[in-house]
């Protein structure tokens, strides 16, 4: 059931960032996203600003440290399917192959992945929760199985994204444009806790927009991927999964990067985890120290304790199958 | 006869059965693998389906409907509503001519079409007509209802606990517990060397078909026109007439092309009502469709279930007791939550007992869902058998091979037309390897792999009444004439091939006219397999008696006699001298009237013997040990249903069957939350259906044809729900080779698997 | 630029100096300007495209070849305007959520849901629905091969699935099983028809080869 809303689509970043401050404006990149939460009624919009016109957002370029420039509008599709981010991302492909499904991949984009509103049932339901204007969050002592085991707190909420797990864990840097013009923000510091504000998921004011995401070189020698867990083969987002890059240096761990999806309310760096495996070598001993430091601190609810044991499997697998 | 659909009992049949058609023998066009007579009409987009109709001046209805899960209407406002752009009637409780007893058909009607007492989520509040669809829409939010909250139960326990809130006038009990007995039970298990015993759970699962509920209704005076999205024109044809008080002959209800229904749409809802409500107050034509959303509390379920299955067994794995206690929930009204049929009829076993107990909650309504009740059978009676094969340490086929009945034990001991059981058992084990899948060695690798295999029985096979019409044109044409819906199980193309078979008329020289009450005859709703064995066989005598009379004609003008005389194609011939023969075409008698009619009737089933089709489903699975994924990895299904009709749509619908199968098995599930009772799953994202990767491509159909001449006159005993009910269960019992972890509760799902490693791991 | 006053009140977007009416149209010549430039930066800005709820404005929209002008409402999405203000009923709403992919039509091509596309987000491109797969009265390849294969049950999903495939084989004309199962995984059948879905797209690719030579 769409509600009534202006529509504007700027053909400049400058009138974007204009009609995005006005109150009551949302951004609109593949719509995906936008188009389901207006019909759920999970926010109210006066008008739906389209990004599509932006010709700056869109595209895949190397820049001149030997990284990658991604636009914040091009589709999951072409992030998928590209073969430069095949070879030296993975990570970030995987992740982006695995999201939503194809036609929705083929609409769907980065920006939009990165910015997407959480999947809670209970935010998207007609339920007046803690993220949108009420005073709790029924996932506290509700249906809770697919919710966070960390970061929780007053908000229960994990974050729905696919790639941006990968790109925390390569280490992306999103540009973000905006009133006071542009600013740079490494992915890891993009997103929001329950904690800080449990009414957003990331750092965007008013007004501002995710423009691109530049990924520094990757690497020399990095295994990276990521590994999705969930209840259907497709069309479902993680009940856990791990994006991961890993280099192997003469028999030892000289950079690890670990971060999983679907368990926290934001990509959930295990930093600790990254500390046991650095300067080791991948043996047993290390894979099951690192992977009880991926574990540790989770606050399971009611029905979702299992999600430790996904984490322990998907870090446990992930780690045994990168040569030594 | 199983308590199933709206079917109940005996029905008269429409006229005298036709005369004795002989059982077919070889087949010319009947059982050949022949792509649907409308596949154009589907795939080029021409099909209308009713929610495609779009008429002159036609007006757009949605509903508003209780966000609580237990409530009373205290006060409705629609002042603010009524103002509202494009807004043009709008309906309540109050309006007049909506209180309208639901449902008109049943014997005590408690509730009204908008009752104010709101008993779960999703019950009728309101409606509004607006000139389009959002403008009706935005009107709902408009309209300010003060509800006063009540008390709600979501399980069986809870609503039979004392000073639970009660949602009917005498209690929460639909009914007493309905218990079978033979034999005696006790004297069984104590006979037993082997006794098994377990607990097991399925969860809710809703229909959502692809096309959504929803009617047209338009008024021509006192005459209604009603385009719905139903298994049955009739079955809505006379709610509609008995809800809205006017004759039969004044309502047509027409349903060409339907997108689904699984029996959720096999009786008229209410919207159908509140849309003929809302054209004949605006003078104008109304569409009710329903969301997305709507159709998951709103249109049904496969309702809960719990049951708890004793088995006894000999050594030698004679079976000596079986016991079958299943409690469920139909939801907040009166439909059937019964499972035990299956428990108490599979098996040969002197000593049964089985109990079925259902009760209300407030939760949306059950409906029929594909073969009721005997999917959640399966889950639970044939994972227990399972599990007594490996206690008696027999191979499951095996097992199951020595306890095959001859007869229909629960059906008063008369004797099967026919039973395929045995050869479903064996022919599916040779296609599927079982062998020597089951003599694998394990790998040692963290995915395993798993072999699992389940039985089945349907409990229905059609019967009267039915009645369809064949006319032959002069040109030797012909037109099909039947009531029955097409509801993707290609009902237009097995018809046509059996007139096709009787007359010899190629399937593009048949014309069709189906599912409309005002051209068309009466035969029950499209639902538990019964579309073959109850229409096919009408059909068959309607050719057959076109047939005759042509031969007759014929005779006269080649003046032979008439039982000398055969149809052969397009021609007449002699069976004594081929030389004589006669162009149908060249009949004049054809020629003077122009056309032939024949009606055909499906007469009665054989007195004294039970038609049932049976099915045996094998499944592999690989899951991993890790992570709890599953993945069903190949599936074969030996199907006794008798003789079928199109090869090709046969196997598409067992395919469709595992497939439903397997959401039952490892995806479904209805989540309703447990502080304010509202379903937080109701879409396609959180209830998760499954997709093309969650299915095997390896999917197998054997057909088990026991070459049955008494069931009927087409030898088929229905596919549709004999293809769906074994899957879940073979499913969970390769899941149990495969890890050696009994999953008793539906869906297994790696939530699920990882909780039970879990337990598995502190057990040691 | 700047918003002038206007009786719409707060959070009105309104430009000055185009009527809303016209605006749709206008930004076509602009576009083209643009693209003629060559860069972004080096040409005048064209004005925002605005609409106002409830207010329709003029659409151009290119639907199997052909130029339909429209009024559409912001909100009216494309699966909404085909339907029922093109009639074109070929291509269906399930869910009109993203998802079940029964809205499934091509836009440039490309496989998408109608359903969660505005149609105003379709200006300039060219949309293709199962009706435009047609060739006069004549099935298309990818739709023979679902009558052929039986890829399908009652129907409703068949639609999204034939445009699915075809968006699929026009990218990757012989796919493998592994590839189709992929490729159709966007759209539910839940008649589960998936295998004869699987076989009728194996089929279409070797229909729509001999059809190509």
């Amino acid at each position: 059931m769409l509600p009534n809303f202006a529509y504007v689509r700027p053909s400049t970043l400058v009138d974007a960032v204009k009609e995005l401050a006005k109150p009551g404006a949302a951004a609109h990149a593949g719509g995906t996203d936008l188009i389901g939460c207006l019909r759920d009624g999970v926010f109210d919009t006066k008008s739906v600003v389209s990004l599509t016109a932006l010709k700056e957002l869109h595209g895949v370029s190397a820049t001149p440290d030997g990284g990658l420039r991604i636009g914040a509008l091009t589709t999951l599709a072409e992030i998928a399917r590209h073969p430069e981010i095949a070879k030296l991302y993975p990570a970030l492909a995987q992740g982006a192959a695995s999201a939503a499904s194809p036609q929705l991949r083929n609409q769907g984009t980065l920006g939009g992945n990165i910015c997407q509103r959480p999947r809670c049932w209970y935010f998207r339901g007609d339920f007046d929760c803690a993220r949108k204007n009420g005073e709790f969050c029924y996932a506290e002592n509700g249906e809770n199985r697919y919710h966070a085991i960390f970061g929780g707190e007053t908000c229960h909420i994990v974050h729905p994204s696919d790639t941006a797990p990968a790109l925390v864990a390569l280490e992306a840097v999103a540009t973000v444009a905006g009133p006071n013009g542009k600013r740079k923000v490494p992915l890891g510091k993009f997103f929001v806790l329950p904690a800080v504000d449990h009414k957003r998921e990331n750092v965007l004011a008013k007004g501002e927009i995710l423009t691109e995401v530049v990924l520094p070189k990757a690497p020399e020698g990095a295994r990276g991927g990521y590994r999705k867990m969930r209840v259907r083969g497709v069309w479902d987002f993680a009940l856990a999964g791990l994006a991961y890059s890993v280099v192997v240096k003469g028999g030892k761990v000289e950079r690890a990067r670990l971060v999983l999806s679907g368990v926290a309310p934001i990509p959930w760096r295990v930093a600790e985890a990254e500390k046991v495996l650095t300067g080791k070598a991948l043996d047993a001993a290390t894979v099951k120290a690192a992977v009880e430091a991926a574990v540790a601190g989770a606050k399971p609810l009611a029905e979702n304790a299992y999600k430790i044991d996904l984490v322990r499997a998907v870090v446990e697998e992930v780690l045994t199958a990168i040569p030594k | 006869m199983v308590e199933l659909y709206w079917l109940q009992g005996a029905v008269p049949e429409t006229t005298k059965p036709s005369p004795e058609m002989p059982p077919w023998k070889e087949t010319a066009v009947v059982g050949k693998r022949v792509p649907r007579v409308d596949g154009y009409d589907r795939v080029s987009g021409s099909a209308v389906y009713p929610r495609d109709i779009l008429l002159p001046d036609m007006l757009h209805a949605a509903i508003l409907r209780c966000p609580h899960a237990h409530a009373k209407v205290k006060k409705i406002d629609v002042s603010a509503a009524e103002k509202m752009p494009g807004v043009r009637a709008i309906l309540t409780a109050q309006s007049p001519g909506a209180d309208i007893p639901w449902f008109p058909r049943r014997d005590k009607p408690s509730t009204s079409i908008f009752d104010q007492h709101l008993r779960c989520e999703g019950d009728e509040v309101a409606a509004v007509a607006a000139d389009t669809l959002l403008q009706a829409q935005d009107a709902l939010k408009a309209i300010k209802v003060q509800y006063e909250e009540l008390p709600f139960v979501l399980s069986v326990e809870e609503a039979l606990k004392e000073g639970a809130p009660v949602l009917h006038e005498g209690g929460n009990r639909v009914a007493p517990p309905a218990v079978y007995e033979r034999g005696d039970l006790k004297k069984g298990l104590s006979e037993a060397d082997a006794v098994v015993e377990r607990t097991y759970t399925t969860a809710c699962e809703i229909h959502v078909p692809m096309e959504v509920h929803g009617s047209v209704a338009k008024w021509d005076g006192n005459r209604l026109t009603v385009w719905d999205s139903t298994q049955g024109v009739f079955a809505v044809h006379e709610t509609v007439a008995e809800a809205l008080k006017i004759p039969m002959a004044n309502v047509r209800v027409i349903g060409h092309y339907m997108g689904g229904g699984f029996g959720s749409k096999l009786e008229c809802g209410k919207y159908t009502i509140i849309a003929a409500l809302l054209a004949k107050v605006t003078a104008r034509p109304v569409k009710l469709f329903l969301t997305r959303e709507e159709t998951f509390t709103m249109t049904g379920n496969r309702p809960p279930n719990k049951m708890s299955v004793r088995l006894g067994a000999k050594k030698d794995g004679t079976l000596t007791a079986i016991e079958f206690l299943s409690t469920g929930t139909g939801g907040a009204y009166p439909a059937s939550a019964t499972t035990s049929f299956m428990a108490t009829d599979l098996y040969l076993c002197p000593n049964v007992k089985s109990s079925d107990e259902n009760v209300f909650t407030n939760a949306g309504r059950a409906r029929p869902f594909r073969a009721p009740g005997f999917p959640q059978c399966a889950w639970a009676l044939e994972q227990a058998m399972d599990e007594l094969a490996a206690r008696l340490g027999m191979d499951p086929v095996e097992l199951r091979l020595k306890n095959i009945p001859k007869t229909s034990q629960r059906r008063g001991n008369q004797p099967y037309t026919s039973t395929g059981l045995a050869d479903c058992l064996r022919e599916g084990a040779k296609a599927f390897g079982w062998n020597e899948a089951r003599a694998r060695k394990k790998p040692d690798g963290p995915v395993k792999k798993g072999f699992g295999v389940a039985a089945s029985l349907w409990g229905y096979a059609g019967g009267p009444p039915s009645t369809v019409i064949v006319k032959l044109f002069s040109d030797g044409s012909v037109n099909l004439n039947m009531g029955a819906a097409d509801i993707g199980t290609g009902t237009k193309t097995f018809m046509s091939m059996i007139v096709s078979e009787e007359l010899g008329v190629p399937l593009e020289k048949i014309q069709i006219e189906h599912a409309d009450t005002g051209t068309t005859q009466y035969t029950a709703p499209s639902g538990g397999s019964k579309t073959v064995p109850s229409d096919g066989p009408a059909a068959r005598a309607a050719a057959w008696e076109v047939k005759k009379k042509l031969l007759a004609l014929a005779a006269e003008e080649m003046k032979l006699p008439v039982e000398e005389l055969m149809l052969s194609g397009a021609e007449i011939v002699s069976t004594k001298d081929s030389t004589k023969k006669l162009a149908v075409k060249a009949v004049k008698g054809l020629e003077r009237q122009q056309v032939l009619v024949g009606v055909g009737t499906r007469g009665p089933n054989p007195e004294g013997k039970i038609v049932t089709p049976f099915a045996v489903h094998f499944a592999e699975v690989e899951v991993d040990e890790r992570t709890g994924e599953v993945r069903v990895t190949r599936l074969v299904a030996a199907q006794d249903s008798g003789r079928p009709m199109n090869r090709l749509t046969y196997d598409c619908q067992v395919f469709g069957g595992l497939v439903m199968g397997i959401g039952l098995a490892r995806t479904e599930e209805r989540v309703l939350d447990r502080q304010t009772g509202k379903m937080v799953n109701a879409n396609w994202h959180d209830y998760k259906i499954p997709t093309a990767l969650d299915v095997p491509v390896d999917q197998k159909v054997v057909a088990v044809d026991p070459g049955d001449t008494e069931c009927n006159a087409t030898g088929a005993k229905g596919i549709g729900e004999p293809a769906t009910i074994a899957t879940a269960a073979a499913i969970a019992n390769a899941v149990a080779d495969a890890v050696g972890v009994r999953v008793v509760d539906s869906p297994i799902t790696p939530i699920r698997m990882s909780q039970l490693f879990r337990e598995r791991q502190k057990k040691g | 630029m700047d918003d002038h006053p206007c009786k719409h009140g707060d959070g009105c977007t309104c430009h000055s100096g185009v009527s809303r009416r016209g605006f749709l149209g206008s930004i076509t010549t602009a576009a083209a300007g643009i693209a003629a430039s060559g860069t972004l930066t080096a040409a005048p800005a064209p004005p925002p495209e605005k609409a106002q709820p409830d207010e329709p404005v003029k659409l151009q929209l290119s639907v199997n070849g052909r130029t339909h002008k429209v009024l559409v409402e912001p909100r009216w999405t494309l699966l909404y305007v085909l339907r029922d203000q093109l009639g074109l009923t070929g291509t269906k709403p399930g869910c009109e959520r993203g998802e079940c992919g029964a809205c499934t039509v091509l836009i440039d091509g490309v496989a998408r849901y109608s359903c969660l596309t505005l149609a105003l987000e379709a200006k300039g491109k060219e949309v293709t629905t199962i009706e435009g797969l047609m060739k006069g009265e004549e099935l298309g390849a990818t739709q023979r091969a679902f009558v052929e294969e039986d890829g399908y049950q009652c129907g409703y999903c068949t639609p999204g699935q034939v445009m699915a495939a075809e968006g699929l084989l026009r990218v990757n004309p012989r796919p493998s099983m592994e590839e189709i199962r992929h490729g159709m995984s966007g759209n539910l059948c839940r008649c589960g028809a998936y295998v004869h879905i699987f076989k009728s797209v194996e089929k279409a690719a070797v229909l729509s080869a001999s059809e190509k030579r």
